[in-house]
C-alpha cells in the first residue's frame, strides 16, 4: 500500500516536473544534449563561452549520443552532442520532422587498449584486438602472452564508443559487418569502471578515451594492417593520423546555425575552443583538412 | 456552504485515487503499445527463449533469455542472503533487543535504506568486488554474487522493516499465552510470534524480491553485464534492468533494438506486478 | 482515603485473622511488592491460597489485582520495565529464588487471560497440544489422548470432537477462552490463574465458565480476579479485597461478603464504592 501510495505521488511530480523544464527550455537558452563522452568537454566550452558572453545562457547534459540526436529530432535540444554518426534511420527521422540537420566536427578523441601492467603483450594487430573482442581468441598465448583466459571488457551499447570500437575495430571499418562483441564480454557503464577493472584484473583488455589513461594500465601499441607499424597511442599521433583508432567527436544542429549557437560553434572552432578540447584530453582538430 | 465544500473534498480526493490507477494503467499501456510492436518482427519465441543478445547486429538479435535468467540468479541470491538476515534482525528488532538498541537498530536500518542505490554499487565496486574476486580466485570481480549481495543489502530495510512491523503487531496476549504454558523466549518467538506474523513475513520477502528484481544502478555496475546464460552465481550476468538502462540512451528511436527494450520492460513489468499481487495477496490473507 | 493509607499496619494484621486449620496451604505470599518503572502498584501483600479451592482477588480497576495473580506465575516480569520483590512460596519453595525453572514454574502455575487468545496460525487440536510440544512431547497418541482428556475437562470436547483440525480463531468467544482452559489444562498443571476470565463474554458463556471451575477445582487449586462480586460469591471459597495495591480484607467468601470485618469492604460489596 505504502508503494502505491509513493509510485502516485511520484507520477504526480513527474507530471508536474515535465511541463515545467519545458516552459525553461524555451526560455531562449541552448540546450546541449548526447554523448556522455563529451559532457565534461561540453560543459568546459560552455563555461568559458558563458564567461564571455554572459547574455547567452548553456546548458550541457549527457545522457548517450543517441538520446541527444533523438532530443533534436524531437525539438528539446539546439545542439547534440555525438560520439558516433547519425544513423541512417535517424537522418530519416529529422528529415519526418522537417530538419535540416548539419553536422560540425569539434574534435578527435582516441582510443587506447588498455591492459594490465604486467601483460607481456606489447602490440595489437586490428585482426588480433577483432577476434578477442569477438570471441575467437580466448587465451592470451594465442597473441603471444601467458597461457590465461582473456577478460574482455566493453562500455555498454549506450556509448558511442562501444558503437566506434564495433564498427571500426571488430569490423575493421566495414561499418556493417557481421562481428559482434562475444556474449562474455562484459560490459561496463563507465571508461572508470574499465579502468578499475582492468588495473586490478591481470588477465584484462579494454579500451578506454586517451585521457583515462593512467599509469594503473598499460597501452598496447595498434595497428591496422597485420605487421605493423605499431603506434602507441598519443596525442601527437592522433593528430598526425598515424594511430588508427580515433574518431571525430561531433556536433549536429537541427538547421544551419544561427544567433548564439552559431557564435557557440564559432568559438568551438577558435583557436581557444581547441585549447580547451587540449586540456580535457582530447585531440584538437589540428589544421583544416 | 459547507455541504459543497466537503462535497467538492470527497471529490477531489476520490480524482486522486483514480488518478493513481489510471496512471498505472497508462504506463501499462504505452510499454505495450511500443513493446508489442516487437512482435510484428520477431517472434515471442524467440524473443522469450532465444540465447543471444545482440541488438546492434544486422538483424538484430533480441533473445531475452540471457538477461532474464541473468535476473533470476542476482534476485535468487539476493533472496536467499537478504531473507535469513532481513528476519533475524526483525526478530531481534522487534523481540529480543532492549529498548535503546531497538531504537539504534530502526534508525540504521532506516539510514540503510535512505543509501542511494548508485552509493551502494560504487562501494560494490570497489569493496566487494575485489574481495569476491580473491575470494573465489576469479578473473573478475564483476559477478552475480557481487549484485547479489548488494542488492540483499538494499533489500535488508524492506524486509527488515515489514517483518519488524508484523512481529510488532502480533498481539502481546499470543506471547503471554504462550510463556504462561511454559514455553522459552524462543520456542514462543520460533512456535507462536513467526506463524502468528506469517503473512506480513510473506508480504516482506516477496517486497523484498520486488525491490530486488526492479533495482538497476547497482546491478549495472557490479554484474559485469556479459549477456551469456549463467551457469553459476561467480559469473559474470546481464540482467533486465541493466540492459534497459545502458541500452536505452544509445538506441535509434522507431527501431528494432529500441521495441525489443521496450517489450523487455513489459516483460519486467508483468513480473513485478505479479511479485506485488503475490505479496498483497499474502498481506490480506485471511486466516483459514 | 488519605485515612485508609495511614492504617497500613492494622491492615496487614488482617491476614492472619483466617482460619486455615483444617486447609492445605498451597501458595503462601509473604511482603510481595511489585512495580512498574517507579510506580509500585502491589504493596507489601501476605496471603495464603488454599489448594483445591477457588480463591477469588476482587477490587475496584486498578486496585493490583491481575498484577497481583501474574506475580504468582512470574508473567509480571514480562511486561518491559516491571519488576517485583518479596516472597511467594509455592509448596514451600520460593518460586523468585535463584535457581527456580521458570519454565516448570509455569507449567505448574497454568493462567487463563482476560481476552481469549487461542494461537491464531494453529488448529483447535494444536492450540490444546502447544504446550505439550512446546516441551518436545512428539509422541501423536499421547498428545491425542491429552488433547482429549483436556477438551473434556473443559467441557468443549462435544462442540469440537468433529473439527479439531479447524483453526481456533473459528470458535466463538466463549469457546475459545474454553479452548484456552482447556490449552491451560493439557500440560497438567498443579494451579490454574484466572485473570478476569468471563469479562470479554457473554452470560450464558460467562455460566458455562463459572460451572467449569466449580468443576475443576476438585483437581486444581483456582486463583481467579474477577471484577464481577456476584462471580466472586458463586465460585470462590476465599475472596481477597485489593485496593489501591493493598490487601484489605481476606477470608472466606461467606464471611466476606456477609460480614466483613472492614467498612471499606463492606463499602465496595454493597456497591456504596466502586
Amino acid at each position: 500500500m505504502k508503494t502505491k501510495v509513493m509510485v502516485c505521488s511520484f507520477l504526480f511530480f513527474i507530471g508536474i516536473l515535465v511541463p515545467l523544464t519545458g516552459a525553461i527550455a524555451a526560455e531562449g537558452s541552448i540546450q546541449i544534449k548526447g554523448s556522455d563522452t563529451m559532457v565534461n568537454l561540453g560543459q568546459a566550452w560552455a563555461e568559458e563561452f558563458m564567461a564571455e558572453n554572459s547574455q547567452v545562457s548553456l546548458a550541457v547534459t549527457g545522457g548517450g549520443s543517441g538520446t541527444g540526436i533523438a532530443a533534436l529530432i524531437n525539438g528539446t535540444c539546439d545542439i547534440a552532442e555525438a560520439s558516433r554518426d547519425m544513423k541512417p534511420q535517424e537522418w530519416e527521422q529529422a528529415k519526418k520532422s522537417g530538419h535540416d540537420v548539419h553536422e560540425f566536427k569539434v574534435a578527435v578523441d582516441a582510443l587506447a587498449v588498455v591492459v594490465h601492467p604486467s601483460n607481456p603483450v606489447k602490440e595489437l594487430t586490428f585482426d588480433q584486438l577483432s577476434g578477442i573482442f569477438t570471441g575467437k581468441i580466448i587465451n592470451w598465448n594465442e597473441v603471444g602472452g601467458k597461457d590465461q583466459k582473456i577478460l574482455v571488457l566493453s562500455r555498454d551499447r549506450n556509448s558511442g564508443t562501444h558503437v566506434y570500437f564495433l564498427e571500426h575495430v571488430l569490423r575493421k571499418g566495414n561499418e556493417k559487418g557481421p562481428e559482434q562483441y562475444a556474449p562474455a564480454t562484459l560490459m561496463l557503464p563507465s571508461t572508470q569502471a574499465i579502468i578499475d577493472e582492468v588495473s586490478q584484473s591481470d588477465s584484462a583488455i579494454g579500451y578506454v578515451g586517451l585521457g583515462y589513461v593512467s599509469p594503473k594500465v598499460k597501452t598496447v601499441a595498434a595497428s591496422k594492417m597485420n605487421g605493423g607499424p605499431f603506434v602507441q597511442p598519443s596525442k601527437a599521433a592522433a593528430m598526425d593520423k598515424t594511430y588508427p583508432i580515433a574518431r571525430p567527436l561531433l556536433f549536429y544542429t537541427a538547421q544551419a546555425p544561427q544567433g548564439s549557437v552559431k557564435a557557440f560553434l564559432d568559438f568551438v572552432l577558435s583557436a581557444k575552443g581547441q585549447e580547451i578540447v587540449e586540456t580535457m584530453d582530447f585531440v584538437p582538430l589540428g589544421k583544416k583538412e | 456552504m459547507r455541504r459543497f465544500k466537503e462535497f467538492l473534498i470527497e471529490k477531489i480526493i476520490l480524482l486522486n485515487g483514480f488518478a493513481c490507477i489510471l496512471f498505472v494503467i497508462l504506463i501499462f499501456f504505452f510499454l505495450a503499445k511500443d513493446g508489442l510492436t516487437l512482435f510484428k518482427t520477431v517472434s515471442p519465441w524467440h524473443f522469450l527463449f532465444g540465447t543471444l543478445w545482440n541488438p546492434l547486429a544486422e538483424p538484430p538479435q533480441v533473445g531475452i533469455l540471457p538477461l532474464f535468467l541473468g535476473s533470476l540468479i542476482v534476485t535468487l541470491g539476493a533472496t536467499v542472503i537478504s531473507v535469513p538476515l532481513g528476519m533475524a534482525c526483525a526478530i531481534f528488532i522487534g523481540e529480543i533487543a532492549p529498548r535503546w538498541i531497538r531504537e539504534l537498530l530502526k534508525a540504521g536500518v532506516e539510514l540503510l535504506a535512505a543509501i542511494p542505490s548508485i552509493v551502494i554499487g560504487f562501494i560494490g565496486m570497489t569493496m566487494l568486488g575485489p574481495i569476491v574476486k580473491n575470494l573465489f580466485h576469479l578473473p573478475t570481480g564483476l559477478t552475480a554474487l557481487t549484485g547479489s549481495l548488494a542488492l540483499a543489502f538494499m533489500a535488508i530495510p524492506t524486509i527488515v522493516s515489514i517483518m519488524e512491523d508484523a512481529i510488532s503487531s502480533v498481539p502481546r496476549s499470543y506471547k503471554e499465552g504462550s510463556l504462561a504454558l511454559g514455553a522459552t523466549h524462543w520456542q514462543t518467538i520460533h512456535r507462536v510470534i513467526i506463524p502468528a506474523a506469517s503473512s506480513g513475513i510473506v508480504a516482506a520477502v516477496m517486497l523484498g524480491i520486488g525491490r530486488v528484481i526492479g533495482e538497476t544502478m547497482a546491478v549495472m555496475m557490479l554484474t559485469g553485464n556479459a549477456s551469456v546464460l549463467p551457469k553459476t552465481i561467480l559469473e559474470p550476468v546481464r540482467t533486465m534492468t541493466a540492459t534497459i538502462a545502458a541500452e536505452m540512451g544509445e538506441t535509434v528511436r522507431g527501431s528494432e533494438h529500441y521495441f525489443a527494450l521496450f517489450a523487455l520492460g513489459l516483460v519486467l513489468f508483468v513480473i513485478t506486478f505479479f511479485i506485488n499481487l503475490a505479496a498483497d495477496a499474502a498481506l490480506h490473507q485471511k486466516q483459514k | 482515603m488519605l485515612n485508609l493509607l495511614m492504617e497500613k499496619p492494622m491492615l496487614q494484621n488482617a491476614t492472619h485473622d483466617v482460619e486455615i486449620k483444617t486447609e492445605k496451604m498451597k501458595i503462601s505470599v509473604n511482603g510481595l511488592n511489585a512495580y512498574y518503572g517507579s510506580l509500585q502498584v502491589i504493596k507489601n501483600i501476605n496471603l495464603e491460597i488454599m489448594a483445591n479451592r477457588a480463591t477469588a482477588i476482587i477490587g475496584p480497576s486498578g486496585c493490583g489485582k491481575s498484577t497481583f495473580i501474574r506475580c504468582l506465575n512470574r508473567m509480571h516480569e514480562v511486561i518491559p520495565k516491571a519488576k517485583s520483590d518479596g516472597e511467594v512460596l509455592l509448596d514451600g519453595e520460593n518460586i523468585y529464588g535463584g535457581d527456580i525453572d521458570l519454565i516448570n514454574l509455569r507449567r505448574r502455575v497454568g493462567m487463563v487471560f482476560q481476552r481469549p487468545n487461542p494461537f491464531p496460525a494453529f488448529t483447535i487440536f494444536d492450540n490444546v497440544a502447544s504446550g505439550l510440544k512446546l516441551t518436545g512431547t512428539r509422541d501423536r497418541a499421547f498428545l491425542e489422548d491429552a488433547v482429549e482428556r483436556s477438551l473434556v475437562k473443559a467441557a468443549l470436547w462435544d462442540e469440537v470432537k468433529d473439527k479439531l483440525n479447524h483453526s481456533g480463531a473459528s470458535l466463538s468467544g466463549g469457546q475459545q477462552q474454553r479452548l484456552c482452559i482447556a490449552r491451560a489444562l493439557a500440560v497438567n498443571p498443579e494451579i490454574i490463574l484466572f485473570d478476569e476470565p468471563c469479562s470479554a463474554l457473554d452470560p450464558i458463556s460467562t455460566g458455562k465458565i463459572e460451572e467449569l471451575i466449580h468443576e475443576i477445582k476438585k483437581i486444581y487449586t483456582i486463583v481467579i480476579v474477577t471484577h464481577n462480586m456476584q462471580q466472586a460469591a458463586r465460585v470462590s471459597d476465599y475472596t481477597a479485597y485489593f485496593y489501591i495495591g493493598e490487601l484489605v480484607e481476606f477470608g472466606e467468601t461467606k464471611k466476606i461478603f456477609t460480614n466483613p470485618s472492614k467498612k471499606e469492604t463492606e463499602d465496595y460489596i454493597t456497591g456504596r464504592f466502586g
